[in-house]
């Protein structure tokens, strides 16, 4: 059995250890290096005294301002819990938090809650007419089974655009700067005379992207595709940063690093808490800013906005926040399902408060408008 | 080279440096000495992340190496390159020499034609270890992230023409990151780490006072305040340590001997770097700061 406390344990090196193990087993990231270097630390003479003792541990088993404050918990649990106080009892729970899969949550907040009772409509459509079809219908108007197919065909298609932007990052290199490297090493064999210039690819130049997806109720029947889409641009732009929010902000870009979409959902959920209600753009970027502004908005990187601009906040602030956000980015692109619409109009306050300090302003409402986005950003770099 | 029985004598030789550190920062300075693994620090901008390297590297009296990360940022760069020009030259010389191709090549990519960057630099020292700080880690690629790792786990480097580099003296490596874009965890398991934030009133007040022996406890114990009220609001651009230095120097230079009103609104400018940040504390009243 594990030993979860200090007092358990019979000699120094074995307290050690198992601190090591127990620290593991709450999310450190503490492998055998850590431990042996936490056993050669304590040997230089830092176990002598607490507090030093503590910071050098902490040094060695912590790897983020998050961890170091986990670390400050268990620290306390394991060499400070008294034999007399100890009762038995779950620690896992008691120091991250309760962790519950709530799937279903996930999928009411989607918009895909009522999909379990008509699943059996076993109606098989396919042919590339009907996928030219769905790939315009808007995302709203799909009954359940389209969306499946929908779903599937997004996917393929998403897939593709992301290839494609990566290839054609590669193809620019014709005119790239000269490689005098190996040219120079070529004219060796014609007496030093350059006469092959060899060339070296430019070396492409990331662009940042910023993600905010709106996932308030009325975006309900898009934001899973949207959610799609996200994941198919992480696959391209590695330096994706995705948050969502509807009365708050939430970041995802941890969870989308794990790749697929459903353990993207089963994290949201996991998170949100009560989700689905209004929308508050203006504070929600308010937080953005203030909490993530100074970090992401340093170089020049190019934010989308995926919202239908249906706000209940204040306008003012909206408009502060994106000026905020603007002078600090390269571009700011809103992508609104309401546009696609024919006789939509940006009326709604939010949104009008919106349009000054959004460079495009474009669709969202099927997989056309979304893929339409690849040439924008296949430039934007 | 210096060395160190235990994290306090740290504490005390950067005091004398006019470095003011903390127990738990003292420590993670004496296992990077001691088990020689690479020190990651983290932290709002300006808190003294870069200085700490300059200041090892003056308290080991060793050389400092620095490597400025930035977007783009390649090995070309960062670890070494031919000198082409030469090259071109050398061979030109070599002209009438009858060499054979194969010994011409073997001249040209010599080490005389070798520019050292700062990563190879790191690694040739013959004496004694090198602080080599690696700076805004976070800026730069995730390509070059993955070379560092091998680098940093390795310290050596191979040169295709020349052959592999192993490093005599592993060099001390301090990371600094602004968190503009979360580490790989790989990288992060090789680095000890440690975060440093913004310093309390009394530490601010002793460091200021370290830089500006000369400032008179009043108008120190009013300007560090004033700051530390700045980071409580929601500012553009949070005031790091070295702007409060900034501005206590600046009081001092214009003759002021405590902060009024009127030299408040003079010297804003030497603290908050934006004009919005400016004019959400204009409109608060003054003596909130004073």
């Amino acid at each position: 059995m594990k030993k979860q406390q200090a007092y358990a344990t019979g000699s120094i090196t074995e307290s050690i250890v198992a601190f090591a193990q127990f620290s593991r087993s709450h999310g450190l990231n503490i492998g055998v290096e850590e431990t042996q270097e936490a056993l050669l630390s304590a040997n230089y003479g830092l176990f002598m005294q607490r507090d030093l003792f503590k910071s050098a541990l902490k040094s060695i088993f912590c790897h983020s301002p998050e961890e170091c404050r986990i670390f400050e918990k268990l620290f306390l649990l394991y060499w400070d819990t008294n034999p007399v106080d100890m009762q038995e009892q779950n620690r896992k729970s008691s120091v991250i938090g309760v962790v519950e899969k709530k799937t279903n949550a996930s999928l009411v907040m989607l918009g895909r809650g009522k999909f379990e009772e008509d699943s059996d409509e076993g109606k098989n459509i396919s042919g590339s007419n009907e996928t030219e079809r769905l790939k315009k219908t808007d995302l709203s108007g799909l009954s359940s089974m389209e969306t499946r197919t929908l779903e599937e065909i997004a996917r393929k298609l998403f897939h593709q655009m992301s290839l494609r932007l990566r290839r054609r990052m590669k193809d620019s290199q014709r005119n790239g700067r000269i490689n005098l490297r190996r040219t120079i090493r070529r004219s060796i064999g014609y007496g030093g005379e350059p006469l092959d210039l060899l060339r070296m690819s430019r070396h492409p130049k990331k662009t940042r992207l910023i993600v905010l997806l709106d996932v308030s109720g009325s975006m309900d029947k898009y934001s899973y595709f949207l959610l799609l889409f996200i994941c198919a641009l992480r696959e391209n732009f590695k330096q994706l940063e995705a948050f969502i929010f509807s009365t708050s902000l939430i970041r995802i870009s941890k969870a989308l690093q794990r790749g697929s979409v459903n353990r993207v959902l089963a994290i949201i959920s996991e998170q949100a808490e009560n989700w689905s209600g209004g929308t508050r753009i203006g504070s929600s970027l308010q937080s953005f800013n203030e909490k993530y502004g100074r970090q992401l908005l340093n170089g020049s990187p190019t934010i989308i906005i995926l919202s239908d601009g249906l706000d209940t906040g204040s306008p003012v602030l909206l408009t502060d926040e994106l000026k905020k956000m603007h002078c600090r980015s390269k571009r700011i692109i809103w992508l609104n399902p309401l546009k696609g619409t024919r006789a939509y109009a940006p009326t709604a306050r939010g949104m009008q408060a919106a349009l000054s300090e959004v460079d495009d302003f474009l669709p969202a409402h099927n997989l056309n408008s979304l893929l339409e986005l690849e040439n924008m950003l296949a430039y934007a770099g | 080279m210096v060395s160190f029985e235990n994290p306090g004598q740290i504490i005390d030789a950067l005091e004398r440096q006019q470095y003011v550190a903390e127990s738990e920062f003292a420590t993670a300075i004496y296992l990077l000495l001691k088990l020689h693994k690479p020190l990651l620090l983290e932290g709002p901008p300006g808190v003294g992340k870069t200085e700490i390297a300059i200041v090892l590297a003056r308290l080991l009296n060793t050389e400092l190496i620095r490597l400025q990360c930035y977007e783009g940022l390649d090995v070309n760069a960062a670890v070494y390159e031919w000198n082409y020009q030469k090259q071109l030259l050398g061979i030109k010389l070599q002209e009438g020499s009858g060499l054979s191709v194969e010994e011409k090549e073997k001249h040209i990519f010599g080490h005389d034609y070798l520019l050292e960057r700062p990563l190879l630099r790191s690694i040739m020292a013959t004496d004694q270890p090198p602080v080599l700080l690696i700076d805004e880690l976070d800026r730069s690629d995730e390509e070059f992230e993955a070379f560092l790792l091998e680098l940093l786990s390795a310290f050596q480097i191979s040169i295709p023409e020349i052959g592999t580099i192993k490093a005599k003296h592993k060099p001390l490596v301090i990371l600094t990151s602004n968190r503009t874009r979360e580490l790989s965890d790989a990288l992060k398991r090789r680095c000890l780490y440690h975060w440093i934030d913004y310093p309390d009133l009394e530490k601010e007040m002793r460091i200021v006072k370290k830089h500006l022996p000369g400032i008179e406890e009043n108008l120190l114990k009013q300007v560090v305040h004033a700051v530390q009220q700045f980071r409580d609001r929601k500012l553009v651009k949070i005031p790091g340590v070295s702007e409060t230095i900034d501005w206590a120097e600046s009081l001092l230079a214009l003759g002021y001997r405590d902060l009024n009103a009127a030299s408040f609104d003079q010297t804003l400018g030497c603290i908050l770097k934006s004009a919005e940040d400016i004019n959400q504390v204009r409109a608060e009243n003054v003596d909130v700061f004073i």
